[in-house]
């Protein structure tokens, strides 16, 4: 292997290369960095990000974005908690559910199909009534979450039935449930982009929606599926997160769409869509776990967390786009070709 | 005499220009004077983009000199040829459609008050002001967007003017205008003409050439054929200048059908405002052209039989069964399968591998249950089409984007061959890919039709088409206005020519 060629090997897996970095920072500046348990709260965490960032970055190949998760994620938690809870009664501090104590043998279901529901009400409203994917996600994330202020009267709700935690709470010998889960559900869709038809178009639509269409794709139904998918992942978060925490709380979430877009994007997911992996996306949910751990530890001021936060993301975002500097053949290749066919367009 | 007493404005020397694989303008010389309209004609791939490409700094040169109202230079850039008078005005005006006519006039130099606010009543006294100079009578305070065609064209020249423009190419400007919208245009021009400005015509229209302008410049595979003064010529010389005595590029070998087997049949199919009463059929094994210029039907009537665009009324059969798809998806169900005009916007998705850009259209094929895609099957049928359709790459895995044109065109052609269409429409197939690629594509067109697929070239390319099909229907203003059968004597790229030009109307038989 050339020089060259190692530099071009380092370059693909960059992130993979920073995340090390990182790792080795935190492992020598925070004392039990790499003990048992920290690790596992990193990855409890990752594991509730990871599945929002899944349906984010299926919403993002297909070209668009899904700025409604975490509205889907608070909804579904309160009225999970406002169906399970045995009594009506408010209190001061809590809020009382409807009183049924409904089995979470139905409600898990029920959260599953309103979520996924709610995922294609959004591709329809996009797709069908042609609105702005940006706008009617984020619409979307305020009426949901407004809906949950209204369920909860902004109060908290406690205490989940032991059969509803198993998901987000259970343990297989010291490895919680939720991080086996989340693992297979990457293997899984790593699995479906690429060797399935529904993978095949979804980089296409992403890549070049009306050359998708020519070729006989229907990007309108494609879309509206990703979106679907993406309200069905939100169920998946919403219970694993109830489940762990045996709590709702209405503004559960609140900036977690952010990090689902920047996990994504770290990862080299493209904002145009067409372009990135899911485990891309994995590695860019473990950075972001991994950050927001090391800084707590270190008792980093958590007013500080955010800023530096923003402040890795735009590093990130800096070398995906030096990236194609060191390429200068392949970039200025296309460049040109670029201008060559806005020219001829502008000519026809 | 009248020549030497004119200034030249614009002197272009010995330009060369060279593409990968073309050579897109040999030795050319090209002169405009002073307050002259100058026609530029020539077929597609000519040289005349590649040629005023380089006029706007767009493009280097090879070598050549450009000399501009005395300002010599050798490499321009897009912001010099500007500075020296250079503006360009297209065919889909490119303003802020949503402000109006006065603020787009004063673009980043709106008056002021001394508060740093805009003063309106100034703003339109001096954009109004300025038209009057030009003669020129719109409503400053209108919406570009509220304008008609022709007054966005006279106001894009109006706004190249004020910022001090000298030469004007004007491209295509009367596409898709009605006549007394023209009349006002070029009134407008030759206003501006006798004032000194000078522009460069460029249309594909021909008979507008002969009313606007003074001197015609014709380009052919690169080469300036001549510059000659338009009263010289009548539309048969200008279509003999343009078409050369160039050798056939490819002849394809006909066999004689055996019998008439209709694939595609078109009975009374209309679209108002495209085309209108549209009867042909196209049998199996044939290869049959639709040529017009620009908003005649063809390209419009190419993608409804793909369901991209409306049908309209009217009928179309496909092996005896009624097409009733609206979207490509159920046309290629229905056998008929489309090569679009673009092939970046509308042919590929350059990021991806050749390997999946040759099975998109095939995938309903390729999966099993779950939609898994049977990997074998597909790496099988996509070696067997880069064989056989040599598209040269260095792995099926290469993105798509990095292949030569021509070897993108022939990643079209595998994924439309692959899926075995009854009937494929070709449109502009050979447009902007190098010589030895169009061959490539012929030949592979040539086989495609052996193996009995009907085709539907939509083209103007005229010496090519003479070799490449059976016959070939002239549309022209929506209509299907003439046919010609390949080998019979009126076939000659002449006579086809000035039929698409709308010239010697005979009425089809």
């Amino acid at each position: 292997m050339s020089a060259s060629r190692v530099f071009q090997f380092v370059l693909d897996r960059l992130i993979w290369f920073i995340l090390l970095l990182v790792i080795l920072f935190f492992t020598f500046r925070v004392g039990g960095f790499l003990s048992g348990p920290n690790l596992i709260n990193i990855l409890l965490h990752a594991s509730v990000l990871g599945m929002l960032t899944i349906g984010q970055t299926i919403c993002l190949l297909s070209g668009n974005f899904d700025l409604s998760a975490e509205g889907n994620l608070s909804l579904l938690t309160v009225l999970a908690t406002w169906l399970m809870l045995p009594y009506r009664e408010m209190t001061l501090a809590q809020a009382g559910g409807i009183g049924w104590e409904v089995h979470p043998f139905i409600v898990i279901p029920i959260m599953l199909v309103l979520g996924t529901f709610i995922g294609y009400i959004n591709g329809f409203l996009i797709t069908r009534l042609k609105m702005n994917n940006f706008i009617v996600t984020l619409a979307m994330q305020l009426v949901l979450r407004g809906i949950a202020f209204v369920i909860s009267l902004g109060a908290i709700m406690p205490g989940t039935p032991r059969a509803f935690n198993w998901l987000g709470g259970g343990r297989i010998g010291p490895i919680p449930v939720s991080v086996i889960f989340t693992l297979l559900v990457f293997i899984l869709f790593a699995y479906i982009l690429r060797n399935t038809r529904f993978g095949r178009e979804l980089y296409a639509v992403g890549g070049n929606r009306e050359a998708a269409r020519a070729s006989g794709f229907n990007p309108e139904r494609l879309i509206t599926m990703a979106y679907t998918i993406g309200g069905f992942m939100a169920a998946i978060a919403s219970w694993m997160l109830l489940g762990r925490l045996e709590v709702s709380v209405p503004n559960l979430g609140v900036g977690m769409t952010l990090e689902t877009v920047a996990a994504s994007v770290i990862g080299g997911v493209a904002l145009a869509g067409g372009a990135g992996t899911i485990w891309g996306a994995f590695s860019g949910v473990l950075l972001l776990s991994i950050i927001d751990n090391g800084l707590n530890l270190m008792a980093v001021d958590p007013f500080w967390v955010n800023g530096i936060r923003g402040l890795i993301i735009l590093i990130a975002l800096l070398i995906e786009a030096q990236k194609v500097r060191f390429r200068p053949q392949v970039g200025r290749a296309a460049a040109r070709t670029e201008a060559g066919v806005s020219y001829q367009a502008v000519q026809k | 005499m009248e020549a030497e007493a004119k200034k030249i404005l614009l002197e272009m020397k010995a330009i060369h220009k060279a593409f990968p694989g073309v050579q897109a303008l040999s030795d050319v010389d090209f002169t405009v004077w002073e307050g002259e309209i100058h026609g530029l004609v020539g077929k597609n791939g000519a040289g005349k983009s590649t040629l005023m490409a380089i006029l706007m700094g767009l493009q280097g040169v090879d070598s050549g000199t450009i000399t501009i109202d005395g300002t010599r230079f050798s490499e321009m850039t897009p912001s010099e040829a500007l500075a020296a008078g250079v503006a360009y005005v297209p065919q889909r005006i490119n303003m802020m459609s949503a402000l109006t006519v006065a603020e787009n006039i004063l673009a980043g130099d709106l008056p002021v008050n001394r508060m740093g606010f805009v003063n309106w009543r100034e703003v339109y006294r001096e954009a109004e002001e300025r038209l009057d100079k030009l003669g020129l009578k719109l409503d400053v305070r209108q919406k570009v967007e509220g304008l008609g065609v022709a007054e966005q064209a006279m106001l894009a020249i109006a706004k190249a003017l004020f910022s001090n423009a000298k030469l004007i190419i004007l491209d295509e400007p009367t596409a898709a205008l009605p006549r007394p919208e023209i009349d006002r245009l070029f009134g407008f021009v030759r206003s501006l003409k006798d004032r000194g400005v000078a522009f460069i015509y460029i249309s594909h229209h021909l008979e507008e050439v002969f009313e606007i302008c003074d001197r015609v410049t014709v380009l052919r595979n690169g080469y300036l054929v001549e510059t000659r003064e338009v009263k010289e010529l009548d539309t048969a010389g200008l279509i003999r200048l343009m078409v050369g005595e160039d050798v056939k590029e490819f002849e394809r070998e006909r066999a004689p059908l055996a019998q008439e087997e209709p694939v595609m049949v078109v009975k009374g199919l209309t679209r108002r405002g495209h085309y209108e009463g549209i009867d042909f059929t196209v049998c199996r094994g044939e290869v049959v052209a639709l040529s017009g210029l620009e908003g005649s039907g063809a390209s419009a009537l190419g993608k409804g039989l793909y369901g991209l665009e409306r049908r309209g009324q009217g009928q179309v059969l496909v092996n005896g069964e009624v097409l009733t798809a609206r979207s490509p998806e159920e046309a290629l169900k229905q056998g008929v399968a489309y090569l679009p005009q673009d092939r970046y916007l509308y042919g590929l998705v350059g990021a991806r591998p050749v390997r999946e850009n040759i099975t998109y259209p095939i995938l309903g094929r390729l999966v099993r249950a779950l939609g898994l895609i049977q990997a074998e099957r597909e790496r099988a049928i996509v070696e067997r089409y880069i064989r056989e359709l040599g598209i040269i790459t260095p792995s099926p895995e290469q993105a798509v984007n990095l292949l030569s044109g021509g070897n993108q065109q022939k990643v079209v052609f595998a994924k439309l061959a692959a899926t075995q269409p009854a009937v494929l429409v070709l449109h502009e197939p050979t447009q902007g890919i190098d010589v030895h690629a169009k061959l490539d594509i012929y030949r592979i067109v040539s086989e495609l039709s052996a193996q009995g697929v009907a085709i539907l070239i939509v083209s103007s390319e005229v010496r090519e088409l003479l070799g490449v099909c059976d016959r070939i229907l002239v549309m022209y203003n929506g209509t299907i206005t003439r046919e010609f059968r390949v080998g019979e004597p009126e076939a000659n790229p002449a006579e086809i020519l000035l039929a698409i030009e709308g010239g010697n109307n005979h009425v089809r038989q």
